[in-house]
């Protein structure tokens, strides 16, 4: 029905459309699943897969792909439990009168499972320096004012259960964690896990990231503000000389216009035409009321038309340009693509900020982002299957029932974007 | 930091300056030779040569490459910098005669280099492109917008489909997946958000204030050895080896739809103008005596609305407009940011944007309704019932 060759080149680009989309598609669904995991509760060390948890070398042995504890590590769990139970009865006897303050505090301390006994930064002075030494793991960034002492054993204990198992749900530290929350507050026995939710606003990035944040603001700073020093005159000048050194020896008389920036000529030329005719249209319908309104009108119109045949003229000499281009060289037609975002006067300083204040913004801006792209690529396809599809259509002559077919097609894909069709009907002789 | 000042112009400042520059320019472009290497391609060595070569492939493609995907074979590296070049607008035809096999033509390399370094901060471009991105971005421009697909999916194409149905399927699918696409993009504004909200006041930085998804995880795992923490916010790395970047720059065939339109564009204002001009001429008589000085006025003005016009689009991207990507920051409604675009503004040009592509498309669409209309005025005996709606 349709000359194989059309067909093919449309199909071609509505495969590159289509491809667009599946990457897009496919980072964002990267993006969902690193943000859902976030926001879930942060069971340590979820993966298995993920090296072994460095506790402090005690458990060097313990396979970090193991799921299942053994039999073994549950029974020394299981004693550790019971030991450190004691201690913290034992401890709480003690220190009852006199931390009535801290009660509260070891509860954040110990809802942050894993995270929080492998944390180091920021704790304070009951942690030794023992434990520093051997904590392996960056500063996990957790603040805390203090942290009771009874912090050690349970490190260990933990340490040994992430060992063992640290599988999904976290089932086995929660024995000791449980056990250790009866102490501050009877009431609660859920252990709870660090959700961004609830303690988010608790993290705290850790110093040595802040220190090569800051480090790598610094020199980027310097490297924009040698830009204005004294020689960079002399550098441009050198540049300059060099670039027209080159351009004289090149060979031939090459033009002036790399293909690139055609191509950046070209789009702008297309935006143009494309403003250029929605004023004359603005014009066309206006209605002039007086004179001057008359003159003011006439004048804008034969200025646009002056401007459009500038544009030609503009677009006749690119088009000697490319031609030119493609002469000496050893390739035809270079694959199209759009070159990458210029970036601006300075591309190279960390990004401006977009400011947001609520979901709904942050929502509409994304999806008008998204829309005019789409509006973008429907537009290219549109004028594709128009310089196809109309000319097959007027062609052909047979006019029985296939071609009825091909032009309900078409009208379909040309004029509702492919989602309604229109009905054709045959008059009927009307029977007497 | 103080600058340290260069006496201008002491050749033995410059002697001594240039090893140190060779040996930091290699350490800084990705898959730098070392200065041994640049002291060959000097002299023109072959030995020198596959090296420049590679290097000018890591150079100009736009993607950061990463150790993941294979490079391509160096025939295929050479032919693509031969292109790349040229489409730059490389003066010099001796580059296009180097042989494809990557052998020779270390000379003519370490020019192209020194050319493109000439023209424009190509070390500072590098970096940019390769640093960790920290932040949520989202581009405030239109530049990258669904444009390069990546990597051309395995295409089930069999050579029967030569039938106008194949067409209509591929675009219902285009329509699906964008609807997908849209679902995707709100649901990760959400999670977005949320996450925003959660950390705010966590970051050292007070005009951030709070974290952005790669910090966080950074926090979560901090020795995450998965792609997905740092790295995975990072553009996407080619997954296929031998996907060649594409190159900017039009054929000799995408300039003539252009053409058809500005032509096509030039008719219609010269009708309307000779009409207009006509009749304004027949009735100038009745003006009044002011009529020259509100004649020169009224020229006046109108020059000057359409040399702003012409700025719309000569400028379209330039210094006004903000550009690339922007790091997303959620702050409070009444709190009057610092530096910063404010998402009602772009949202704002978004929305006219949106509006005049759709004036755009609906125009194409009554143009093609049109040419079948009189296509179907031509077939006495058929009635032509158009689908009902907006």
């Amino acid at each position: 029905m349709l000359p194989a060759g059309s067909v093919r080149r449309l199909a071609a680009e509505l495969w590159d459309a289509l491809d667009s989309c599946a990457e897009q598609q496919r980072q964002l669904e990267r993006s969902l699943r690193v943000s859902r995991r976030l926001l879930r509760a942060w069971e340590p060390a979820e993966t298995p897969a993920s090296e072994p948890t460095p506790g402090p070398g005690a458990n060097e042995e313990a396979p970090s792909a193991a799921c299942t504890p053994s039999p073994q590590d549950l029974k020394e769990l299981e004693l550790l439990t019971q030991a450190l139970e004691k201690a913290v009865r034992v401890r709480k006897g003690i220190s009852k009168a006199g931390e009535g303050d801290k009660a509260p505090i070891l509860k954040p301390g110990s809802i942050a499972t894993s995270p929080a006994t492998r944390a180091s930064a920021r704790l304070s002075t009951s942690r030794g320096a023992g434990s520093h030494a051997a904590e392996t793991k960056p500063p996990r960034g957790m603040r805390y004012t203090r942290v009771p002492a009874k912090d050690l054993p349970q490190r260990r204990l933990l340490s040994v259960g992430d060992g063992a198992c640290m599988g999904k749900g976290a089932t086995k530290p929660e024995p000791g964690l449980r056990d250790q929350q009866i102490v501050p507050s009877a009431a609660s026995r859920a252990p709870e896990a660090f959700t961004l939710k609830d303690k988010g606003i608790l993290l705290q990035l850790p110093e040595v990231f802040r220190k090569a944040a800051s480090r790598n603001s610094c020199l980027w700073a310097q490297l924009s503000s040698t830009q204005t020093s004294d020689s960079v005159d002399a550098a441009t000048t050198a540049k300059t000389q060099f670039l027209q050194k080159m351009q004289t020896t090149s060979g031939w008389p090459g033009s002036r216009l790399s293909v690139a920036e055609v191509e950046v000529e070209v789009g702008r030329l297309q935006k143009a035409c494309s403003l250029l005719r929605l004023r004359m249209g603005e014009e066309l319908t206006a209605d002039p009321k007086d004179w001057m309104q008359e003159y003011r009108c006439l004048l804008t119109l034969e200025g646009l038309q002056a401007i459009v045949g500038q544009y030609l003229h503009r677009l006749q000499d690119l088009r000697t340009v490319v031609e030119q281009q493609l002469g000496p060289w050893p390739e035809g037609r270079l694959p199209r693509a759009s070159s990458p975002c210029a970036g601006g006067a300075d591309p190279i300083w960390s990004p401006q900020l977009l400011l947001y204040s609520s979901t709904q913004e942050l929502k509409t801006l994304a999806a008008l982002r998204l829309r005019v792209a789409m509006l973008h690529q429907q537009i290219h396809l549109e004028k594709v299957l128009m310089g196809e599809l109309l000319p097959l259509v007027s062609k052909q002559e047979p006019l029985g029932p296939p071609w009825l077919a091909l032009c309900r097609a078409v009208y379909s894909l040309l004029c509702e974007g492919g989602q309604r069709f229109l009905t054709i009907l045959r008059e009927e002789e009307p029977a007497n | 930091m103080g600058r340290r000042r260069r006496r201008r112009g002491d050749p033995a400042d410059a002697a001594r300056a240039l090893p140190e520059a060779i040996a930091a320019l290699s350490q800084t472009l990705p898959a730098g030779p070392g200065p041994e290497t640049f002291r060959r391609a000097k002299f023109d060595r072959p030995e020198a040569a596959p090296a420049l070569w590679r290097l000018l492939f890591r150079v100009l493609s736009p993607q950061p490459a990463d150790s993941a995907s294979a490079a391509p074979a160096p025939e295929a590296q050479a032919r693509w910098v031969k292109s790349a070049l040229r489409s730059q607008g490389y003066p010099r035809r001796a580059l296009a005669q180097l042989p494809d096999d990557g052998s020779q033509g270390a000379r003519e390399l370490l020019l192209a280099l020194a050319w493109l370094l000439a023209r424009g901060p190509l070390p500072e471009r590098l970096l940019a492109q390769n640093r960790v991105r920290l932040g949520d971005e989202m581009p405030v421009c239109q530049c990258e917008a669904l444009a390069s697909p990546g990597p051309p999916a395995a295409r089930v194409e069999a050579d029967s489909c030569v039938d106008i149905r194949h067409l209509q399927w591929l675009m219902g699918k285009l329509r699906f997946r964008w609807r997908n696409l849209m679902a995707s993009q709100q649901e990760q504004c959400v999670l977005l958000s949320k996450i925003h909200s959660y950390t705010r006041g966590c970051h050292s930085d007070r005009s951030l204030g709070h974290l952005s998804v790669t910090e966080t995880e950074l926090l979560r795992d901090p020795e995450g050895g998965r792609q997905d923490t740092v790295l995975g916010a990072c553009p996407p790395e080619a997954s296929q080896p031998t996907f060649l970047p594409k190159i900017p720059g039009p054929g000799a065939g995408d300039l003539e739809p252009l053409a058809r339109e500005l032509l096509a564009l030039q008719e219609e204002l010269r009708e309307a103008t000779e009409a207009r001009r006509a009749a304004w001429e027949a009735g100038v008589g009745g003006r009044g005596p002011e009529w020259s000085a509100s004649r020169r006025a009224l020229q006046e003005a109108v020059g000057q609305e359409l040399a702003a016009l012409q700025r719309a689009w000569e400028q379209g991207g330039g210094l006004g407009q903000p550009h690339g990507p922007g790091r997303l920051v959620r702050t409070e409604p009444g709190v009057p940011g610092g530096l910063g675009l404010r998402a009602t503004e772009v949202i704002g040009a978004l929305r006219s944007q949106e509006a005049h592509l759709e004036v755009v498309l609906r125009r194409l669409q009554g143009r093609c309704r049109q040419e079948l209309a009189k296509l179907a005025g031509a077939l006495p005996g058929l009635i032509w019932v158009p689908p009902p709606g907006p």
